[in-house]
């Protein structure tokens, strides 16, 4: 009798896979259909803008300055939550400690002045 | 391990970093006026780095001397050897880079500098012994691959290759990182020796999902069946030059970071993942040989010939062996003079208004228009379809050797077999290039740069070659060796 249990790493393998790829395609096909009646018309599958007719094409380019701060906005946020628990242990980790530290600064000091110079904290 | 030594043994990466940081602060006081310059000193630091990593090589020894920074960083003979090849393949598609973004005055002293970043990140993940610092690495390359991905910014398709490479990176990352956690949580530690020998005597089935996720999201990075369905598309659409440095450098990277995941902290397990690979590797082989059949697109072709060399290479690693993994890398050592020249040539196919030519219909009857390129098409072709007196059957020869002194004939031979069918497409393209009509479009001159890589990549695959073999044998013999320390 040939031990099949020894074949489980690659079956999980293969799950792993087919369980992916049936999930980009059936959930969002399954959500639609069991969140709402299916009913499609010409109407219905046009895209929605407040009533009118579409009249341009929703995939143009747009202002990215929100995304822009709100990435910078992260960037720093997470910089003071790194220098909390790294100010409180600073007498267990020396030097070497700070030192890492001011090259971490350092290098987000290099980040920051890239984004100001190229100018994307300018609001105009 | 002191900190000096510590340095000095990530001094090829603090020195890319720092170069990077520099020259990301020059690029933005001078724009684009200097972008040739840039990318001119970012190859030259990234010619440094291979230097010292060449340097680093030859002087490590075998033995495990302790490890960078407490245990997250090892400088060995393994990591050395993949360096070397980052590290060159990313200067080759740097030089190849500015003339192509030239044509549409897109050209930004930033792409050097995520280039730079790039081979940071993956100089740290190939010498990562410990999972955070692997993830780091992993992310920091792949963040400034997917910048590089959409980089042809008003270009529909290459902002699509991007976006579907952020998506697909980032499932894969977050796929590898439940698998890491996993791993921490059964081991009991992120670091590889210490995961090695919690692993040693056997694991439960809780540690071997981990173990299976972990290498389901290193598969997605090197692109192996059945994790492969971004690569053509993101390879069609990203800018050719960008798809001639994914098909190599994060390729060599992904592919070292496995074998050192399976041949390290999993040795104790090789029945489990030994399983995965062949089957990866298989897949691979068919898939990539078959898939390419029906496509026009030469960049797609290309694409699916990285997934079929994939597969060649994963059998490499599914032997097991120290002969294994110094066939992976000889292989691997192979494989990116050959597809870094395919693209290179590629390159360097555009007609007089600028327009990639990109399909087979373009390059019909290449050889009356353009012998030069055509002959090393021809060689760079017969080479990946592993055609004997060149040096792509040298790569075959070693990991199919490898594969059958493992006592893995089977294996060998069904590989054997589907390389019969990769052949055809690689014919393909000499059929079209030699036999067909030519068409009328004429083909613009190409700059210097793109010659020297192209006909560097072309003397190293034809017979010539050979004279590499015996002191590219023992470099890679001496990188295997390193990876397989007693614990």
């Amino acid at each position: 009798m040939v031990d099949l249990s020894q074949y489980l790493p690659i079956l999980l393998f293969l799950f792993i896979a087919l369980g992916l790829s049936a999930l980009f395609v059936f959930l969002p096909m399954g959500v639609s259909r069991l969140t709402g009646a299916h009913n499609p018309d010409a109407e219905k599958l046009s895209e929605y803008e407040c009533g009118f007719p579409a009249f341009e094409d929703p995939r143009s380019q747009f202002d990215v300055r929100f995304y822009l701060i709100a990435i910078l906005f992260i960037v720093f946020d997470l910089e003071a939550a790194f220098l909390f628990p790294w100010a409180v242990s600073l007498d267990l980790t020396g030097w070497p400690g700070w030192i890492t530290m001011m090259i971490f600064l350092g290098e987000l000091a290099v980040g920051l002045a890239y984004a100001w110079k190229v100018g994307a904290l300018e609001w105009d | 391990m002191d900190y000096t030594a510590s340095l000095y043994a990530t001094g090829a990466e603090i020195g890319l970093s720092i170069a990077g940081l520099i020259l990301l602060l020059v690029s933005a006081w001078t724009g684009t006026r200097y972008a040739r310059l840039v990318t001119i000193l970012a190859a030259a630091a990234l010619f440094g780095a291979m230097i010292f990593s060449g340097h680093l090589m030859a002087e490590s020894t075998a033995e495990l001397t302790g490890d960078a920074f407490g245990g997250l960083f090892r400088a060995d003979a393994f990591a050395g050897f993949a360096k070397i090849l980052i590290y060159a393949a990313t200067i080759a598609c740097l030089v190849v880079t500015p003339k192509f973004f030239d044509a549409r005055r897109q050209y930004r002293s930033e792409y050097p500098v995520l280039m730079l970043f790039g081979a940071v990140g993956m100089g740290m993940m190939v010498s990562a012994v410990d999972l955070l610092t692997l993830y780091i690495g992993l992310e920091l390359s792949s963040l400034a691959s997917y910048v590089l991905a959409s980089f042809a910014r008003d270009d529909m398709r290459s902002s699509e290759a991007g976006l579907k490479y952020f998506i697909l990176g980032a499932l894969a990352s977050g796929i590898l990182l439940y698998g890491m956690s996993l791993v921490y949580g059964f081991a009991g530690s992120t670091n590889y020796l210490a995961i090695r020998i919690a692993f040693a005597d056997g694991f439960g089935t809780g540690a071997m999902f981990g173990v299976v996720f972990v290498l389901a999201g290193l598969a997605f990075k090197v692109s192996a069946v059945p994790f492969h369905m971004w690569t053509p598309d993101v390879y069609e659409g990203a800018p050719t030059p960008v798809t001639a440095f994914f098909a190599s450098a994060p390729k060599v990277a992904a592919v070292v970071v496995l074998a050192r995941m399976a041949l390290d902290p999993f040795a104790g397990q090789i029945a489990s993942w030994q399983q995965i690979v062949i089957f990866a590797a298989l897949a691979s082989i068919v898939v990539g040989a078959l898939g390419a059949i029906g496509q026009n697109s030469l960049k797609r072709v290309l694409a699916y010939s990285s997934i079929n060399n994939v597969g060649f290479i994963l059998i490499g690693l599914a032997a097991a062996s120290a002969a294994g993994a110094s066939a992976m890398l000889v292989y691997l050592a192979i494989y990116v003079p050959m597809t870094i020249g395919s693209f290179a040539a590629l390159l360097m196919l555009r007609d007089e208004d600028g327009n990639a030519l990109e399909t087979f219909d373009d390059i019909a009857g290449l050889v009356t228009r353009r012998p030069a390129i055509a002959w090393s098409l021809l060689l760079l072709m017969f080479s990946l379809a592993g055609i004997p007196p060149l040096f792509g059957f040298w790569g075959k020869f070693v990991v199919f050797q490898a594969a059958v002194e493992a006592d893995m004939i089977a294996l060998a031979a069904i590989g054997i077999a589907a390389s019969v069918i990769g052949a055809f497409y690689y014919l393909k393209f000499v059929k079209v290039m030699f036999f067909d009509d030519r068409t009328e479009r004429g083909i613009a001159t190409s700059p210097a740069g793109h010659w020297a890589v192209l006909i560097l990549a072309a003397v190293i695959v034809s017979p010539l070659g050979y004279l590499l073999t015996q002191p590219l044998g023992a470099w890679a013999d001496r990188a295997a060796t390193s990876l397989f320390i007693p614990v």
